[in-house]
C-alpha cells in the first residue's frame, strides 16, 4: 500500500527479517505437527494398522521388498493372485511407495532403529502430508509476494480433509506420497519457468520422475504443463526461460519416467502423453521462429513463418490422428475416456463404475472435503487473473482443470485440493494483510469519511489495482470494521479447524478392517469379523488352498489370510472377474464345474444381514451379475434377479434365479436356524426371509465369523461312488429318490479316471 | 580423585567397545554314546516300585517311587531308566529327588544314547552318594510323556464328548530286576469306557486286574518282573477338553537399567491336539451352546496369571491387535485373559504374541560386590489352564543391558542348549548381550520354576548411549557445516 507509514522503530527491530525467519521455520514445524497428529486418530482408537482394501497390496508388497531385495521385487511373479494366471507383481505396479518405504527401513537399520515395517508403513502417509504442507507453502510463496499466504496454504493443506481422506495414518496407498510429489513437481515446475533455469527444469523432471514411479496419477502432471506452456505461448509470453525449462523438463522427465516398467514406452506411443510431445514440437518451433525473427526483421518473412508454423502443427497433428488410427499409438484408454463422458464406463466397463470412488462427485462432497475454502477459491483464482503473471497463469488453468476433474471423480478431489488450498491461502492472506494492518497514514485524510461504500470495498480487494483506485489516502483504517472483518475471518478459520477435525475423526478414520460400535454402556466394542475369518484361513488351511471370493477382498485375503486368490483389487482381466462373477451368480450345478476348474478350494463371502453391515455381497451382487452379463449375455441375466416389478428382493418372493444363485445360498445359509421359526430377518434389506433356508450341496459350510460377516465355504470334493451332489446329499438326508429318475439315465458304466 | 576413577572408568568403557567379554558358566547337557551292545551293570535292584500315572491334564505325567538296593559288592552311583527310543523323544522334565529329602536339589541326570539301531536309550541317575553294597535309597522319579495321548474316535461333532487313549507297559520299565510293582492310573473323571484288563494270573493277588476305585486304576501288583519287561495296556477315557500342544514357544526377557523396566514378549504357536471336527465348524451351532456352556473340546481362552506389578499388556497376532482380551490388574496377581480370534477345535492352530512390562525392582537385586547384578525371573511364565498344556519347544532369551559381561545362570529346568550372543536393536553400537536357553518337552507344572541370571555391568557401560548419540550428532552437524562450505559453483569466482 502507498500510504506513507509512520516509522516504528522498535516494532521493525522486533521483526527483522532474522526473527521473521525463524518464526516461520517454527510456525511450518508447527504445521507439520498439526497436518502428521491430525492423521492420528485411528492409531490412537485402533491401533496401527494397514487400512482398507489397495493399502493390503502395497504392504505386501513392501514386505516383499524389504524381504527378497530390490531386484527380486522388480522381476517379481507373483503366483498367489489371480490364480491361475498369476500375475506380474514386479512389471505391473507403482514401485515409489513401496521402495520410499523400503529405504527408511534401511536407512533406520543403519541407524540401529529397527522400526518394524507395518510401523513405516502406517505411518509414511502421515509423515509426508507434512511434507506436502511443506511443498503448498514453498508453491504458494511463489504465487504472491506476501508471505503469509505461504503459510496459510500449509496450514489449509495440513489439515484439509480432502487430503487427509487419503492420507491417514495406515492408508498405506500411492496417494499418500504422490501428492506431495505433485506438488512439488508443480513448485519446481513454476520455479524453473520463473527462473528459466535448468538446473530447477532437472529437479522438476527428477521430481516428476519419482512421480511417475509412485502413481498413475502422474498423467495429470504430463498434460498441465504443457497445457501451462501452450496457454503461455498463445498468450503470447514465449520467453527463452519457457524454452529452457520445458525441454529440460520434457527431455529428462520423459527418460525418468520410461524407467518405470509399468510405464515403458508409453510417453510415446499413447495418446495421454502426446500433448507434451507436441507442446515439446511446437516450442522448438517457436524458438526456431523466434530466432530467425531476431536476425531478420522483415514483416512478410515474418507472416510466411507464422503460416508455417500453423502448417507444420496441423501437419504434426494430422500425422499424430493418423498414428492413432492405424493403431500405433495406443488410443486413449477407457478409464480416461470415462473422464469425458461420466456415463461411458457404465455402459463400457462396468467394472470400473462399480467402485464408488469412481463415481461423480456430489456437490455436498465439495463442502465436506473443503468446507470455507471452496467459497474462498474462486476468489483466489479471480485474484490471479488481476496480475496473470506466467505463474498465476498456471494457477487458474490448473484450477479450471482440477475443478472439471473433481466433478466427474470422487476420488480426484485429491488433485483439486492442493490449488484450492494455494488459491485460497491468497485470497484469505490478501483479507488479513489488509485488514490486519494497524498502520495509520500519516496525515489524516479529510476525505475517508467521504469514501464511498463502493470504493472502500474496492480498496479492499484491490490494493494495486487499477490506477483510478490508487489514491494516498484511500483505505480502510477504523478500528472497528478492522476487527468485524479480522474477526469474522477468526471464527471462519477456527470453524474450519473444527470442521476438519470432526470429518477427520468421523469420516475418515476407521481402517474399514475393524469396525467399531458402541455398547449400551458407551464403551467401545470393537466388531473384529474380518481378520478374525482371515486368520483362521491362515492358520487352518493349507497354505496353497485357493481363496474365490469377489475382487474387493483379494487383496485383503492376499495380506492377511495369505493364501492365493483368484481375484483381486488389480482388475487386469475382466474375464476372469467375469468368470468369478458368474460363478456367485449361477446355480450350484454351474458353479461347481466353474470352481472345480480354478481349483477353488474355499470360497468367502460377505455377508452383513445379522449385523446390519450394509457393505456385504448381496448388496454388491447386482454388480457381480453386471460384470458376468458383460461376457456370457446369454447365461447370466440381470432382468431374472429382479421381480416382476422390478424389484430386488432377498424375501419369500425374490425370483427363482435369484434363489438359487450361489451367492444367495451361501449367504442365507443355516441363517434361518439361528431365529425361531419363520422369524429370520435380514437387517440390512430389511426383509424376513423365506422360511425354508437354502440347501447346499456341492460346497459345505467352514467357518463363520462372530457376528456372521464373513462365511467360507468348503468346495467338496469328487464324491466317492460318482454320484452327482445333489443326490449325494439326497441321499444322505434319507430322502428317496424316485426310482424312474434313476433308471432313466440308462446303463451304468463304469468309471475309469 | 573422582575425576580420576571416572576416567579410567571411562577408558575401560572405551576398550570394552573393542571387545566384550563373555562368559558362559554352564556346561551343556551331554549325551554320551554307548556301543549298542551296552546293557547296564546288573548291580541294583527295585524292591519296592510304586507308579503313579496322572492323566488329569492334556498329557500324562509319570512319578515312580522306588525303593533301590545295591545288590553289588561295591558302593554304585549310576542308576539307568530305559526308554524307548521313539518315547525318549517325547519325555520332558525327567526329574530325581530323594524322596526323604525332596526339598533338596534333583540328581544330575543325563541322556545315554546308544548308536542308531538301538531302541533303548537311557537317562542315567548320579546319585550324589555312591550307595553301599546291601544299602537300600528311596528314589522320587518324575516325567511327563507329551504328545502320546490320541482321541479315539479321530473325528467328533462338535458338541460331543471326547475321548482319548493312552498306551503304556503295565510293567514299568527297569533296566533292574523288580521285586514288587504297582501302577496307579488317575483319570480326569470315572468316564472310561474302554481298558485292556490283564489276567488274573499276573496279579501277586490274584485279584481281577486292573482295581477300580472311583476314577482312579490301578494295575497290580506284580512281582519279581525281570529287567526290561513290557505288558502293554491302554485305556481310553473321556477328556472333553483342549488338549493344548505349544509347537514353539519363544520368550523374550529384556532388561532395561535406564528403564528401570523388565520387558517380556511371548510368542506362542499353538494347537489343539484334540479330536478333529467331524465334517465342518457350524456357527449357528457353536452360538446355541455358548448358552448353555458345556464342556467342549474347543480352547475357548486363555488365563495368564502375571505377577502383580505388570503393566501395559498387548495380545496380537500375526494380523494386528486382538481385540477380544481383559487385563485385571490385582494385589496378588494380575489376571490376563485371552480369547483367541476363534475357537480353537482339534486339529486348529493359533499362533500369538503377548507381552507386558513390569518394574525392574522386584527381579533385579545389585550385589553388594563391585558391579554385579543378579536376576530372578520365572522360567515359564504361560498360562494357567486347568486342562494343562505341554510345550514341545521353550526358547527363552534374556536381553541383558549393551556392556553386560561374565553372565552366568542356574535354574532347575532341564536346558538342551545355551548360548550367549549380541542382540542388535534400538541405538545399539556394539549390540546388548543375551542369553539364550532352550528346553523341550517342559509342561505347566513347571511353571513356576525360576531362573537365576547373575552378570557384570560396570557403571560407565550405561553411559555408552548417550555419548555415541552425542558424538553422533556432533559428526552430522560437523559434516553439514563442511560439505555447506564446500563451493560446488561452477563459472568464474566473483571478485570479493
Amino acid at each position: 500500500m502507498s500510504v506513507q507509514m509512520e516509522d516504528n522503530q522498535l516494532l521493525k527491530q522486533a521483526t527483522s527479517p532474522k526473527t521473521r525467519g525463524l518464526l516461520r521455520v517454527i510456525i511450518l514445524a508447527l504445521i507439520a505437527g498439526a497436518a502428521v497428529s491430525s492423521r492420528l486418530f485411528s492409531v490412537i482408537r485402533f491401533e496401527s494398522i494397514i487400512h482398507e482394501f489397495d493399502p493390503w497390496f502395497n504392504f505386501r508388497a513392501t514386505k516383499y521388498l524389504v524381504q527378497h531385495g530390490f531386484y527380486s521385487f522388480w522381476d517379481w511373479f507373483d503366483d498367489r493372485t489371480w490364480h491361475p494366471l498369476g500375475r506380474v507383481t514386479g512389471g505391473t505396479l507403482y514401485p515409489g511407495l513401496m521402495v520410499t518405504s523400503g529405504v527408511i527401513y534401511h536407512l533406520l537399520r543403519a541407524l540401529a532403529l529397527p522400526v518394524d515395517i507395518r510401523n513405516i508403513c502406517v505411518l509414511l502417509a502421515p509423515a509426508f502430508s507434512g511434507l506436502t504442507a511443506l511443498a503448498t507453502y514453498l508453491l504458494t510463496s511463489e504465487m504472491v509476494t506476501s508471505p503469509s499466504a505461504g503459510l496459510l496454504a500449509a496450514a489449509f493443506m495440513g489439515i484439509a480433509p480432502g487430503y487427509i481422506s487419503r492420507s491417514v495414518a495406515g492408508s498405506y496407498d500411492n496417494e499418500a506420497i504422490a501428492i506431495f510429489l505433485l506438488v512439488f513437481t508443480f513448485y519446481l515446475w513454476i520455479k524453473a519457468v520463473k527462473l528459466g533455469s535448468v538446473f530447477y527444469g532437472a529437479l522438476t523432471a527428477l521430481f516428476y520422475g519419482y512421480m511417475v514411479s509412485a502413481w498413475g496419477g502422474y498423467v495429470f502432471i504430463t498434460n498441465l504443463l504443457p497445457l501451462h506452456a501452450f496457454v503461455l505461448i498463445c498468450m503470447g509470453r514465449y520467453s527463452p526461460r519457457l524454452y529452457v525449462s520445458y525441454t529440460s523438463w520434457y527431455a529428462l522427465g520423459t527418460l525418468a519416467s520410461m524407467q518405470i516398467p509399468f510405464v515403458g514406452f508409453l510417453p510415446i506411443r499413447s495418446s495421454e502423453h502426446m500433448s507434451a510431445l507436441g507442446v515439446f514440437g511446437l516450442l522448438q518451433l517457436v524458438a526456431f521462429v523466434d530466432y530467425v525473427r531476431a536476425q531478420i526483421p522483415n514483416k512478410q518473412f515474418q507472416t510466411l513463418l507464422r503460416a508455417l508454423v500453423l502448417l507444420v502443427f496441423v501437419v504434426a497433428f494430422g500425422g499424430l490422428v493418423l498414428l492413432t488410427v492405424t493403431g500405433v499409438i495406443a488410443p486413449w484408454t477407457g478409464r480416461f475416456y470415462s473422464l469425458w463422458d461420466t456415463g461411458y464406463a457404465k455402459i463400457h466397463i462396468p467394472i470400473i463404475a462399480s467402485v464408488s470412488e469412481h463415481q461423480p462427485t456430489a456437490w455436498p462432497a465439495f463442502f465436506f472435503d473443503l468446507n470455507m475454502l471452496i467459497w474462498l477459491f474462486p476468489a483466489g483464482v479471480y485474484m490471479c487473473f488481476k496480475r496473470l503473471t506466467d505463474e498465476q497463469v498456471f494457477v487458474v488453468i490448473y484450477a479450471v482443470l482440477a475443478s472439471y476433474f473433481a466433478g466427474v471423480m470422487v476420488r480426484l478431489m485429491l488433485t483439486l485440493t492442493p490449488i484450492v488450498c494455494v488459491a485460497s491461502a491468497m485470497a484469505f492472506s490478501q483479507i488479513l494483510d489488509t485488514y490486519l494492518d494497524a498502520r495509520k497514514p500519516k496525515v489524516p485524510a479529510k476525505e475517508e469519511e467521504g469514501a464511498d461504500v463502493a470504493k472502500v470495498a474496492a480498496a479492499a480487494v484491490l490494493p494495486e489495482g487499477l490506477r483510478s483506485t490508487r489514491g494516498p489516502v484511500i483505505g480502510i483504517y477504523s478500528y472497528a470494521s478492522k476487527l468485524t472483518v479480522v474477526g469474522a475471518s477468526l471464527v471462519y478459520l477456527l470453524l474450519f479447524v473444527m470442521h476438519c477435525t470432526w470429518v477427520t475423526s468421523n469420516a475418515y478414520s476407521s481402517p474399514s478392517v475393524v469396525l467399531a460400535s458402541r455398547l449400551p454402556d458407551g464403551s467401545q466394542h470393537i466388531i473384529d469379523d474380518y481378520r478374525e475369518a482371515y486368520q483362521w484361513l491362515r492358520q487352518n488351511t493349507p497354505n496353497d488352498a485357493k481363496i474365490m471370493s469377489w475382487w474387493d477382498y483379494g487383496y485383503q485375503i492376499g495380506g492377511m489370510a495369505d493364501r492365493p486368490t483368484l481375484v483381486d483389487n488389480n482388475t487386469w482381466n475382466n474375464t476372469h472377474i467375469a468368470t468369478v462373477g458368474k460363478a456367485m451368480s449361477s446355480r450350484e450345478e454351474v458353479s461347481y464345474p466353474i470352481m472345480r476348474q480354478h481349483e477353488v478350494d474355499y470360497v468367502l463371502v460377505v455377508f452383513g444381514g445379522l449385523l446390519g453391515y450394509s457393505g456385504d455381497d448381496i448388496n454388491k451382487f447386482l454388480w457381480m451379475v453386471r460384470i458376468a452379463e458383460g461376457i456370457w449375455p446369454d447365461e447370466v441375466k440381470e432382468r431374472d434377479f429382479f421381480t416382476a416389478r422390478g424389484e430386488y428382493r432377498v424375501d419369500d418372493e425374490a425370483t427363482p434365479t435369484m434363489k438359487n444363485s450361489l451367492m444367495y445360498k451361501m449367504s442365507y445359509y443355516n441363517y434361518n436356524k439361528l431365529f425361531p421359526a419363520g422369524q429370520a430377518q435380514d437387517r440390512v434389506r430389511q426383509a424376513r426371509l423365506p422360511a425354508q433356508g437354502p440347501e447346499l450341496s456341492t460346497i459345505e459350510e467352514a467357518f463363520t465369523s462372530e457376528n456372521w460377516i464373513i462365511r467360507i465355504y468348503k468346495v467338496k470334493d469328487l464324491d466317492n461312488f460318482g454320484r452327482d451332489h445333489q443326490s449325494a446329499t439326497a441321499f444322505d438326508k434319507g430322502t428317496k429318490k424316485k426310482r424312474g429318475s434313476a433308471r432313466r439315465k440308462g446303463p451304468k458304466t463304469l468309471r475309469v479316471e | 580423585m573422582r575425576s580420576i576413577t571416572f576416567l579410567a572408568s571411562c577408558i575401560a568403557a572405551v576398550s570394552s567397545f573393542a571387545a566384550a567379554e563373555l562368559n558362559i558358566s554352564q556346561p551343556l547337557l551331554s549325551r554320551q554314546v554307548l556301543p549298542s551292545s551296552f546293557k547296564p551293570p546288573q548291580v541294583f535292584k527295585n524292591a519296592n516300585l510304586v507308579r503313579t500315572t496322572m492323566l488329569e491334564k492334556g498329557y500324562a505325567r509319570d512319578v515312580i517311587n522306588v525303593v533301590i538296593e545295591n545288590i553289588d559288592s561295591k558302593p554304585q552311583s549310576e542308576y539307568y531308566v530305559p526308554f524307548e527310543t521313539s518315547l525318549l523323544a517325547k519325555v520332558g522334565c525327567f526329574e530325581v529327588r530323594d524322596k526323604k529329602a525332596l526339598e533338596k536339589d534333583p540328581f544330575r541326570v543325563e541322556v545315554v544314547a546308544f548308536d542308531e539301531e538301538s531302541s533303548t536309550e537311557f537317562y542315567k541317575i548320579h546319585l550324589p552318594v555312591p550307595l553301599e553294597p546291601n544299602q537300600q535309597q528311596v528314589l522320587r522319579i518324575s516325567y511327563s510323556v507329551l504328545s502320546s495321548l490320541i482321541p479315539v474316535p479321530a473325528e467328533i461333532g462338535q458338541n460331543e464328548k471326547q475321548y482319548l487313549q493312552y498306551t503304556f507297559s503295565a510293567y514299568v520299565p527297569s533296566a533292574y530286576a523288580t521285586e514288587k510293582q504297582k501302577t496307579n492310573v488317575k483319570f480326569p473323571s470315572g468316564d472310561v469306557p474302554d481298558y485292556t484288563k490283564l489276567p488274573t494270573e499276573l496279579n501277586s493277588e490274584n485279584k481281577p486286574d486292573p482295581q477300580k476305585q472311583g476314577s482312579t486304576f490301578s494295575y497290580g501288583p506284580y512281582e519279581n518282573i525281570p529287567a526290561g519287561a513290557e505288558e502293554f495296556v491302554s485305556v481310553r477315557y473321556e477328556f472333553t477338553k483342549p488338549v493344548t500342544h505349544v509347537t514353539q514357544l519363544e520368550r523374550d526377557l529384556e532388561v532395561s537399567h535406564w528403564g528401570g523396566n523388565l520387558a517380556t514378549e511371548e510368542r506362542y504357536w499353538l494347537e489343539n491336539r484334540g479330536a478333529h471336527l467331524k465334517g465342518q465348524f457350524s456357527r449357528v451351532e457353536w452360538q446355541k451352546s455358548a448358552y448353555m456352556n458345556p464342556p467342549t473340546a474347543a480352547l475357548k481362552a486363555l488365563g495368564f496369571p502375571l505377577h502383580s506389578g505388570a503393566v501395559d499388556p498387548y495380545f496380537t497376532d500375526d494380523i494386528g491387535n486382538v481385540s477380544t482380551s481383559r487385563f485385571r490388574p490385582g494385589k496378588k496377581e494380575s489376571a490376563l485373559e485371552l480369547k483367541p480370534r476363534y475357537p480353537i477345535f482339534g486339529g486348529w492352530k493359533y499362533s500369538f504374541r503377548v507381552g507386558w512390562n513390569a518394574d525392574l525392582s522386584t527381579y533385579l537385586r545389585k550385589l553388594s560386590t563391585g558391579d554385579s547384578y543378579i536376576l530372578r525371573v520365572p522360567f515359564l511364565e504361560g498360562p494357567r489352564q486347568p486342562e494343562g498344556i505341554e510345550y514341545a519347544r521353550v526358547q527363552l532369551r534374556v536381553i541383558l543391558p549393551e556392556g553386560a559381561t561374565n553372565v552366568r545362570y542356574s535354574t532347575s529346568i532341564p536346558l538342551i542348549e545355551s548360548s550367549t550372543s549380541m542382540h542388535r536393536t534400538f541405538m545399539d553400537t556394539l549390540g546388548r548381550t543375551s542369553l539364550t536357553l532352550t528346553a523341550i518337552n517342559v509342561v505347566d507344572d513347571f511353571r513356576d520354576r525360576g531362573l537365576i541370571v547373575t552378570y557384570d555391568y560396570p557403571w560407565t557401560a550405561s553411559f555408552r548411549k548417550p555419548i555415541v548419540i552425542t558424538v553422533g550428532m556432533l559428526a552430522i552437524f560437523a559434516a553439514t557445516w563442511l560439505i555447506g562450505s564446500i563451493d560446488t559453483s561452477i563459472g568464474k569466482k566473483k571478485a570479493a
